[in-house]
């Protein structure tokens, strides 16, 4: 079943300024406007949608405090939507919408959409290092710090749930729609990436208690850890709250900074996931700190050693 | 900021020595600001003990304030806020943790909605004296490091 990942995530928030002013300073491009709220796009299309909390065109909110409404997949092509269609169709509702797509629920209710792929696909250059016995990444007089580099989110990388029932989700997202395990925290939860992606997940589910439903955090793709810890510190500079990082996680390999946000869920940056294949064997361990992350970093203000020589006065 | 300073000699301490220096509870001297200053319906973070992020924030109704630790109760000493100062919801009726969109109660700290349902803010004792909001009593830290 050749699922990409999320192409479109749909919010109802409650102050639809602060959330577009939020996912502007985070790097997304604005695409659409309008009284009922707008869209937000990485370079390759994918985004999010914001809508008021009382939009009647929104699919019906959790009983929880999240605000998200709606996660759309992206597929490959229309055989795989009539998989889909067929597989779901087996036991409960599938919505055939005007545009093409489809939208049902899962088996704890989370709103979901599937589509042909409004995916750009991206020709852009990695981030380049030199490194002593391999070829340089940047030839002679190519600068590498770039304080002005755009930084620019590149496509929608993963969401993470909290879920009251991993393991009934898991066997949803496994058995109907194909998606395979790349690692598990035990009792926690997860990694998971659909058919037509080899990224070490796009989606992670958290065991939590059923108040707690919904978004843990989204993320999106930057270049590299130059890119994302020049977004970052860009970030807490305009008075944003860090939440965690920057910092490198273990599983899936990817650097991370998550984000405080108004859409009452965090927002990460993330660079340089590990990529897998059928070939991969899952690992499990508990989830710990030691487990969570490589190392971990917290932003301080610039600074430099430099004054007078010791001794002198000035 | 502390990675700001320079070593002190007579403590002996290196840079970075100095910048891995442990902040100790202490009472906090010097008032958090004038009670004219806090803006009625708002909230506004504090960092009394100059760890370089706000540990706690106020929120003035009227004539009354209210000053919770700035850890949602969700996960150890979790930021709230979504932006410098910013600790309620849209209505300004209630504290809102921008984490997971917790709710909670201005007035008692209760969470009525989200990750930590059923579980409370916790509170700083603070004072109102000569027009000026003080801390009462010893104040912790409360910046990971």
């Amino acid at each position: 079943m050749r699922i990409i990942g999320p192409d479109e995530l749909i919010f109802g928030v409650d102050d639809l300024d602060a959330c577009r002013t939020f996912l502007l300073d985070y790097g997304l491009t604005e695409v659409e406007r309008t009284e009922a709220g707008g869209s937000y796009h990485a370079l390759d299309g994918t985004g999010v949608t914001l809508r008021s909390r009382n939009d009647p065109s929104l699919p019906k909110p959790l009983p929880t405090a999240s605000m998200l409404r709606k996660t759309i997949y992206g597929v490959e092509d229309q055989e795989t939507l009539n998989q889909i269609a067929a597989e779901l169709d087996k036991d409960r509702e599938v919505v055939r919408e005007a545009d093409g797509s489809l939208s049902c629920r899962d088996d704890l209710d989370f709103e979901l959409g599937f589509r042909i792929t409004t995916r750009k696909k991206l020709d852009l250059p990695a981030e380049m290092i030199n490194s002593p016995g391999a070829k340089p990444g940047r030839g002679p007089n190519v600068i590498g710090a770039n304080q002005d580099a755009e930084a620019k989110p590149r496509t929608l990388s993963h969401i993470v749930y909290f879920v009251p029932d991993m393991d009934r989700m898991t066997k949803f997202y496994i058995d109907r729609l194909k998606f395979v395990i790349t690692d598990k925290f035990t009792n926690t939860g997860p990694f998971l990436r659909p058919q037509a992606n080899f990224d070490h997940h796009v989606l992670f589910m958290i065991q939590t208690p059923a108040y707690m439903q919904g978004l843990e955090h989204l993320a999106f793709h930057m270049q590299g850890p130059t890119e994302l810890m020049l977004a970052g510190s860009r970030m807490v500079a305009k008075g944003y709250e860090s939440f965690w990082g920057p910092g490198r996680h273990k599983f899936g390999s990817n650097w991370f900074w998550y984000f405080n946000s108004p859409l009452g869920t965090h927002v990460e940056y993330d660079a340089d996931m590990d990529l897998h294949d059928g070939e991969w064997v899952e690992r499990e361990t508990p989830m710990s700190a030691e487990a969570a992350q490589l190392f971990l970093f917290e932003n301080v203000e610039k600074w430099s050693p430099g004054g007078p020589p010791p001794g002198k006065k000035d | 900021m502390v990675a700001g300073r320079p070593a002190s000699r007579q403590e002996g301490l290196t840079v970075s020595a100095a910048a891995r220096r442990k902040i100790e509870p202490r009472e906090i001297a010097e008032p958090l600001c004038r009670f004219d200053d806090l803006v009625d319906g708002k909230s506004r973070g504090f960092d009394p003990l100059g760890e370089g992020r706000d540990t706690m924030f106020v929120v003035r109704r009227g004539d009354a304030i209210y000053a919770w630790r700035n850890h949602c109760p969700h996960y150890d000493r979790a930021r709230m806020a979504w932006k410098k100062d910013e600790f309620l919801d849209p209505s300004g009726e209630q504290i809102m943790c921008f984490a997971h969109g917790a709710l909670f109660a201005i007035d008692t700290g209760e969470c009525t909605l989200g990750p930590c349902l059923g579980q409370s803010l916790t509170p700083v004792e603070v004072e109102l004296r000569e027009g000026a909001v003080r801390v009462k009593g010893i104040y912790e830290p409360g910046f990971r490091r």
